[in-house]
C-alpha cells in the first residue's frame, strides 16, 4: 500500500473533551427550548408503565386542579437532562452520579421548556483520573415558571496527563 | 349505573416499614432507543450502557406491579438519587421499597419513601428517598 496517505481518524475511544480542568464554577448554560406533546406523554407511560390518571384519562383530568393531562414528572426531568446534554459540556461528558430534583408545577401538553444552568461546585473524584462536577439546573417553561429545580452531580474524567 | 371505582392505596392504607419488592424487567435495545428518543440526548459512549434515568423511570412502573393497588399518588414532590454501578443492556432488575414516614397534610398526606434498584446479581444498582403527595380516602 506504499504511496497511499495514512488517514488519521484520531482515538476511536478517547474523550476530546471537555474535561474536569475546562469546566469552571459560575459558568452558566441556556439550553434550545423544546415542546412537549401528547406523543411524548404516551409514549413515557408505556415505557415506564406509570399509567397514572393524571398522565392517561384526559375525561378523569377534566376535573381536576390540572383541566387535562400533565406530563409524568419523570419524562420532564427526562427531557430536561436531554435539553442539558445539548449544550452544557458536564451533563454531555458525565455520567451522572446523583440527583436532588423538586417538582414544582405541572408541564402541561403544548408547553414549551428550556434548562438554565450553573456549574455550581468541583470536587475531588472517585480516583485520581476523574472529577465530580454539581450542577445546579431549572427546567423554564414558556411563561418563565419554573416547573422543576435541583442539582444533578456529574463525574467527569480529568485531561489525560 | 356508576362506573366501578378504581381500587387504589390511599394515605390511610400506606403502612410504614412494610417492604415491597416488584417483579424484574428485562432492560433491553428497545428501551434504550425508545427512551433516548423521548430524551433526544446523546447516546451514551457506548451502545449497552443503559441511561442512567431508565432504570428510575421503569421502576415507578414496577410499583404498580406489586401485591398492593397502585399509591393513589396526586404528586410527585421531589427525590434524592444516587447511581451507584452502571447497568447494562440485558440486565434484570426489580425494586425494593419502604415507606419511611408519613405525615398528614390538609389535602392528602405526604409519604417519604425509600427506593432501591436492584439487579440480577443482586447488587444495588440505584438508590435514593422520594417524596409522595398521596390521596386520602374520599369519604363515603
Amino acid at each position: 500500500m506504499a504511496g497511499l496517505p495514512m488517514l488519521s481518524y484520531g482515538p476511536v475511544s478517547g474523550n476530546s473533551g471537555p474535561f474536569f480542568e475546562d469546566l469552571a464554577v459560575g459558568q452558566e448554560f441556556t439550553s434550545p427550548g423544546r415542546t412537549v406533546t401528547e406523543t411524548d406523554i404516551v409514549i413515557f407511560a408505556g415505557l415506564s408503565g406509570d399509567y397514572n390518571v393524571l398522565h392517561t384519562d384526559a375525561e378523569h383530568m377534566k376535573s381536576s386542579l390540572f383541566g387535562e393531562r400533565i406530563a409524568h414528572g419523570l419524562l420532564g426531568l427526562s427531557i430536561e437532562q436531554g435539553l442539558a446534554s445539548r449544550g452544557e459540556p458536564a451533563a454531555a461528558h458525565g455520567m451522572l452520579s446523583g440527583l436532588k430534583w423538586k417538582f414544582k408545577g405541572p408541564i402541561r401538553i403544548g408547553d414549551t421548556v428550556h434548562v438554565r444552568s450553573r456549574i455550581a461546585a468541583k470536587k475531588e473524584g472517585p480516583d485520581p483520573t476523574r472529577g465530580l462536577v454539581s450542577v445546579e439546573r431549572e427546567l423554564v417553561n414558556q411563561l418563565g415558571e419554573i416547573v422543576q429545580e435541583g442539582e444533578t452531580e456529574h463525574v467527569v474524567e480529568r485531561r489525560p496527563k | 349505573m356508576s362506573a366501578a371505582v378504581p381500587v387504589q392505596c390511599f394515605f390511610e392504607d400506606v403502612e410504614v416499614n412494610v417492604p415491597l419488592e416488584t417483579p424484574g424487567i428485562t432492560l433491553t435495545r428497545a428501551h434504550v432507543a425508545l427512551f433516548t428518543g423521548i430524551t433526544g440526548e446523546a447516546g451514551p459512549p457506548d451502545a449497552e450502557t443503559v441511561p442512567g434515568l431508565l432504570p428510575l423511570c421503569v421502576s415507578s412502573g414496577l410499583g404498580w406491579r406489586v401485591p398492593r393497588p397502585p399509591l393513589a399518588v396526586l404528586a410527585f414532590m421531589g427525590f434524592e438519587w444516587r447511581f451507584l454501578a452502571p447497568v447494562r443492556v440485558g440486565d434484570t432488575i426489580h425494586s425494593q421499597s419502604r415507606t419511611l414516614i408519613k405525615r398528614s397534610m390538609r389535602e392528602g398526606g405526604v409519604i417519604i419513601e425509600e427506593r432501591q434498584i436492584i439487579n440480577q446479581r443482586n447488587e444495588t444498582v440505584q438508590t435514593g428517598r422520594l417524596t409522595l403527595l398521596v390521596a386520602r380516602r374520599p369519604k363515603a
